[in-house]
């Protein structure tokens, strides 16, 4: 309700205000059509600002029913009972009960723990399960083991703790008043409606100023010059305007919400049109957040799985005896578990026991084999050693399901080095073969080309135990390792990795050409980071490092010119040392960058660099980690399903379905409303002069007044509101995805152009076609043109009675004044006939109309129908009613103005004809807005 | 446990937490903050801020505030003048010269053919238009009354013993009777027939003759009597005219009569009032009327009131109506369609 176009509204309506309070000290009789004319315009404020509340509230609602999904509840022993109370109940020193699966309900220090491990990736963003213990590890907080963090969760295990912090003093809360302490700045559509609101204040005070001087000049009273200067300034004011473009966004903000972008504050609707950087967090964002199994290597052989979200196509071969070996081991070599009761969901979104490597090749397995629980139930586990950091391996003893086999098979698992010691020997096409120089070399060929894809490598090998040494009432010790431990058959390498989202590279390559540079920022490793931006694209395959460049010509890294190189990877640490004019030319001179390890703060200079290069920066995140960059981001985008509650009302924006591919949908949706709000705007300043010209002409050349304010409050809040939101509706003139977003300080909203060929030649056009049908109608009642000259203060003279007109036909002083109204009717009908050519010549800026299509959107059919039928009723309805000042008008006057608005359509269409013929020519510069 | 989380290292985060795994020395990564502030910071615990640390940092970045304002508005000022004029590029409002006069060319072209077209557009419009003829005359119709004289306004408020008070009626009238000088009437109009219309069949363009309506025809309120229209006796003259419209014919049969009567109050109040020309009414032969620019000599019938016998000392509202077939006298909104209203007040 105030900022922009509402202070022009307010500041409007306390002129009208001022006006009506001179005139009545003047005179107590005066109209009170200046105080209406206030009241409306106050009203719109009111009304707009009511229905943008309305709007917006509506978003945040839902926002709202987000955090309400899961009211969270803590198991707390208080007066030596458990109880399960609300999390937010908890106070320091309370003692709370975790297991598995639940989430942290607070900070809290642990006093004891069994297999605990907990994913942090709410506050760091990654996902890596991290245990924890009630031992003292490290003087950082964040990094020893004791302490457990509000909001993240714990992933199996149980633990006890004590709660240090609550609320907001938690380390996550912190992090949400980092984000809080961050300024939002005005939106970009919000600076441009400044803008515009100052090109039309400026035009409105100098006309107004420059009318003034005339009217001094021409000894009309101070006090009256100052009512009409006033008059003019309020004349200026679009009233309409406000309504028409909150209209406009909040049809987009529906349109982009039917598509799961919802924007929470209206302006930010456009904010995406506008991006010229996105920042865009990795996990959870580019990728699925879950590991996932990319690659095997077995039989000497590299094999690529399917990552996709569903995993529906695994093509690698699967014929290979070492195959059914290697599934066997992933098989029974875990302890992850599907949680019961969930039959009927998808095997990749059922939930599992387990940390992210285990839960990876158990729905790995589950999706190639099958019934995983009922191949380990064949193969019953006799023994196991679960995974430690020590071991870096995990090894489980099982009797076979073939009844005739009595052997013991053990399988392990570990870091690909660790387990290659263990082996002898190694399987190939399912034989057993000496593990000699040349098969440990393509080993290690195959580990480096899948380690350097930033995957997560595992090496997986077996042995059969004899059965005479290992009989089946054997009794396995995994403490004293009864058993061997070496001369392990190797079997295969697996990689995993957190893979992209399926539809992340075809939005990278659509943001591409649409000239938006995408940067990635991330907590993670750089060589993943690196490896996931090249899989999407962000780095594209041709493009070189300054790194790689080294590495290609063999020489220092040093001796590389930098410019050479198009892609940049920059950790945290780099990032630490750099000076904002480093960081600078880094973000100026690299088109394609990454930066890895990163903290939330670093993010947040990595945002302000990006926006001291004058960019319009976009920032996607999920965790909390993100929310101060999401907030200083002029649109901050958070995922909705995966995004932390931070991270949500942080952002100006949530994908609903976490899909990065509706941020294409956005920068669209923003376009489009973009170049749509300046056809609107275009066409609301365009009748402003036709509304003006009326009273400067009334005031210089003395003919009754041709229009009043109420028939302009009609046309300005009646008739033209439907087209003018129609046009919210026009579709793209050309590939908007195909042209480089605006620049911030050059493609204006409301440019120069715009705002001349809206004023002065359609304008100008259109108050020429009015004032002919206000002559008509005044010529063919009795009053020449020649006659109407400087007949104003005489006309205005309610004791005149007897005003000869020229035909010498006398005239009473009402008579005149329902002259004077059938004038406004015939007015307003000729502004709304020439209105109805200014709505389709607005309908394209480059194009005629008839490559855009007259019928394709119909909306402009109902605003044009809306026109018509109001101006009918205002007419004929309403005409009979003093107060409105409508008249019944004669039907012929309906058709004056047609000719003129045939007219004004033809010029258009030669404007964008040679706007068409000459691209880039004087006149491109100068008549395309 | 709390005092472990308040330690030394502890506030450090969200800051750059998570280099620690890294490196351990790290300090906070707050980029605005200079080495020194760092290391105070570190120092710094979590739940007590160091105030006075802050409060001096805000009022050093509120005085480098309050430098860059200054010169802020100088470069201001500076790129306001650089557009109104820039000497280097020889621009004024960001356009060359040539730029300005390919402007001023496309606007003289674009407007003069602007002008071209609403001139077109008046002609048509007046070739449509007749000028003797108005083309629609029910926004006159019915006619309107005035009286005479008339200054301003509808009260007429005099003093019969103070000849100031009535002197501008008198000289108003005289006026307003110069056209009807009956040397005048008879030398520019004819004598027609009364009691009919004064058709004058023939060519729209032609010329068409007046009735006559002689002063004298008003007899005592001519002024050539009583110079001074009873206004110096208390019985003020007051003319009463029908508006002109272009083909009005008052219905046949008995012409449109006078007849005035106190609007509210006594009846009684104005007592006798003559009327000249004793009928009351306006001839029929005065219709129709054919236009200003054929029917030059046209004088509009008259029909005068003497107020012979009004109340003096007390204002008397009066209301006179046209009466007559076909005249309405009585629109809500309009008090001057087949009506007039006006107070006399006479002081003696």
């Amino acid at each position: 309700m105030v900022g922009g176009f509402s202070i022009l509204l307010w500041i409007g309506a306390v002129l009208c205000w001022i006006a009506y309070g001179i005139q009545y000290s003047n005179d107590k009789s005066s109209s009170l059509d200046s105080v209406y004319l206030g009241s409306v315009l106050a009203l719109v404020v009111v009304l707009t600002g009511v229905f943008a509340y309305y709007q917006e509230a509506k978003s945040t609602n839902i926002m709202a029913s987000f955090r309400q999904m899961i009211p969270q509840q803590a198991l707390v022993i208080r007066d030596s009972e458990k109880k399960t109370v609300p999390a937010d109940q908890l106070v320091v020193g309370d003692i709370v009960e975790i297991k598995a699966g639940d989430q942290i309900p607070a900070d809290i220090r642990l006093l004891s723990a069994q297999g605990c491990k907990v994913d942090n990736s709410s506050l760091t963003g990654e996902s890596e399960p991290q245990p924890r213990s009630c031992e003292f590890t490290h003087d950082n907080a964040l990094e020893t083991k004791n302490i457990s963090f509000f909001s993240t969760t714990c992933l199996e295990g149980t633990a006890t703790g004590m709660v240090i912090n609550t609320g907001d003093r938690t380390v996550i809360g912190q992090i949400a008043s980092l984000a809080s302490g961050v300024q939002n700045s005005k939106t970009p559509i919000g600076i441009e409606i400044e803008h515009f609101v100052h090109i039309v204040a400026g035009v409105a005070v100098s006309i107004g100023i420059l009318f003034f001087i005339i009217t001094v000049s021409m000894k009309y009273y101070v006090l009256d010059s100052i009512i009409f200067l006033i008059g003019i300034i309020v004349a200026n004011v679009p009233e309409g305007l406000l309504a028409t473009v909150t209209v406009a966004l909040s049809l987009t903000a529906k349109r982009m919400a039917k598509k799961n972008c919802l924007v929470k504050g209206l302006e930010a609707v456009e904010t995406l049109g506008s991006t010229s950087i996105i920042c865009s967090d990795k996990t959870g964002t580019l990728t699925q957040n879950r590991m996932t199994v990319a690659h095997l290597w077995f039989d000497n052989q590299v094999f690529v799985a399917d990552t996709s979200e569903d995993h529906s196509n695994q093509v690698f071969d699967q014929s290979s005896a070492t195959w059914a070996s290697l599934s066997k081991i992933i098989t029974l070599c875990n302890r992850a578990e599907f949680r019961p009761g969930q039959e009927s969901v998808p095997i990749m979104k059922k939930a599992v026991v387990g940390d992210a490597s285990e839960t990876a090749l158990l729905k790995f397995s589950e999706v190639i084999l099958g019934n995983v629980m009922e191949i380990r139930k064949r193969n019953r586990k006799v023994a196991e050693i679960p995974f430690n950091s020590t071991n870096k391996f995990q090894l489980s003893i099982h009797e076979t399901d073939d009844p005739s086999d009595k052997r013991f098979l053990v399988v392990m698992k570990g870091a690909p080095e660790r387990v290659l010691e263990k082996c002898s020997t190694i399987m190939v096409n399912g034989q057993e073969q000496p593990l000699d120089r040349s098969t440990a070399k393509a080993f290690h060929t195959a580990y480096m080309e899948l380690g350097g894809l930033g995957e997560r490598v595992l090496g997986f090998c077996h042995l059969y135990l004899p059965a005479d040494e290992f009989p089946a009432t054997y009794s396995f010790d995994v403490d004293t390792m009864n058993f061997p431990t070496s001369n392990f058959c190797f079997v295969g390498l697996l990689s995993m990795i957190d893979p992209p989202r399926s539809t992340v590279p075809d939005a990278v390559t659509k943001c591409r050409s649409a000239g938006i540079k995408i940067i990635m920022v991330t907590g993670d490793h750089p060589i993943t980071a690196k490896a996931i931006a090249k899989s999407v694209g962000i780095i594209s395959a041709n493009s070189e490092t300054v790194e790689d460049i080294a590495k290609r010509l063999n020489v220092a890294v040093a001796q590389v010119n930098k410019r050479d190189a198009t892609a940049a990877v920059v950790t945290g640490m780099e990032l630490k040392d750099m000076s904002p004019a480093q960081l600078d030319e880094i973000l100026a001179n690299h088109s394609e960058i990454v930066f890895a390890r990163t903290s939330p703060q670093q993010k947040l200079i990595i945002v302000e660099g990006c926006q001291r290069q004058d960019a319009i920066v976009a920032v996607t995140g999920d965790g909390v980690n993100d929310s101060p960059a999401l907030k200083k981001a002029d649109i901050g985008i958070a995922m909705g399903i995966t995004g932390s509650d931070a991270a949500k009302s942080a952002a100006d924006m949530v994908l609903l379905d976490d899909n990065f591919a509706s941020i294409v949908t956005g920068v669209e949706e923003g376009r489009l409303i973009f170049d749509n709000l300046k056809k609107t705007i275009a066409y609301t300043l365009t009748k402003n002069i036709a509304e003006l010209c009326p009273f400067l002409i009334y005031i210089i050349a003395g003919l009754p007044l041709p229009i009043g304010t109420i028939t302009i409050l009609f046309i300005d809040l009646g008739t033209d509101i439907i087209p003018s939101i129609a046009l919210a509706y026009e579709k793209a003139e050309s590939d908007i995805m195909n042209r480089k977003p605006r620049h911030k300080r050059k493609d204006r909203l409301v440019n120069e152009p715009l705002a001349v060929y809206s004023y002065l030649h359609i304008g100008l056009m259109q108050a020429l076609g009015a004032f002919v049908v206000y002559f008509t109608v005044y010529a063919q009642e009795g009053f020449r043109p020649s006659t109407l000259l400087n007949l104003r203060v005489e006309w205005e003279k309610g004791y005149v009675n007897d005003l000869e007109d020229s035909y010498g036909q006398e005239w009473t002083s009402y008579q005149r004044k329902y002259l004077e109204w059938t004038g406004y009717t015939a007015f307003f009908v000729g502004i709304m006939i020439q209105q109805i050519a200014d709505l389709i010549i607005r309908k394209t800026r480059r194009n005629s109309i008839f490559q855009q299509g007259l019928f394709r959107n119909k909306v402009i059919w109902v605003g044009i129908a809306s026109q018509v039928i109001i101006a009918l009723i205002l007419s004929y309805g309403l005409g009979s009613i003093v107060a409105l000042n409508f008249t019944m008008l004669r039907p012929q006057y309906w058709f004056v103005a047609v000719p003129h608005a045939v007219l004004i359509w033809v010029y258009d269409e030669m404007r964008k004809l040679a706007i068409r013929l000459y691209p880039g020519s004087w006149w491109d510069k100068n008549m395309y807005y | 446990m709390r005092r472990q989380l308040r330690s030394r290292r502890a506030p450090a985060f969200p800051y750059g937490y998570r280099y620690r795994l890294d490196d351990q020395d790290e300090v906070n990564q707050n980029y605005l903050a200079d080495e020194e502030e760092e290391a105070e910071e570190e120092a710094r615990v979590m739940v007590v801020p160091d105030l006075e640390e802050e409060e001096e940092e805000k009022r050093e970045e509120e005085e480098s505030q309050a430098q860059e304002t200054g010169s802020a508005w100088w470069r201001k000022w500076q790129i306001v003048n650089e557009y109104l004029w820039d000497p280097e590029k020889r621009m004024s409002l960001a356009r060359t010269g040539q730029s300005w006069s390919l402007i001023l060319v496309i606007y003289f072209f674009f407007y003069a053919s602007l002008a071209a077209v609403i001139t077109l557009c008046m002609y048509t419009l007046f070739l449509t238009i007749s000028p003797y003829m108005p083309t629609f005359t029910e926004k006159v119709k019915p006619p309107g009354v005035m009286i005479r004289p008339f200054a301003h306004s509808l009260n007429f408020n005099f003093n019969v013993s103070e000849p100031d008070t009535w002197q501008h009626y008198v000289i108003s009238l005289n006026g307003f009777l110069q056209g009807y000088n009956d040397s005048l009437q008879e030398e520019m109009n004819v004598d027609c027939p009364p009691g009919q219309y004064f058709i004058q069949d023939g060519d729209e363009d032609e010329d068409k003759k007046a009735c006559q309506f002689k002063r004298s025809f008003l007899k005592n309120c001519s002024g050539l009597e009583d110079p001074t229209f009873g206004y110096s006796t208390g019985q003020p003259c007051i003319l009463l005219k029908m508006n002109r419209i272009v083909g009005f014919r008052p219905e046949p049969g008995d012409p449109v009569k006078v007849s005035c009567k106190v609007q509210r109050g006594d009846e009684n109040d104005i007592r006798s009032i003559n009327y000249y020309p004793e009928s009351a009414s306006f001839d029929l032969r005065y219709y129709p009327y054919y236009g200003k620019l054929t029917h030059v000599n046209y004088t509009s019938p008259l029909v005068a009131m003497h107020f012979t016998d009004v109340v003096k000392n007390q204002a008397v509202p009066v209301q006179c109506q046209l009466k007559g077939k076909g005249i309405i006298n009585d629109v809500i909104n309009d008090r001057f369609v087949g009506r007039v209203i006006f107070t006399l007040n006479i002081e003696t």
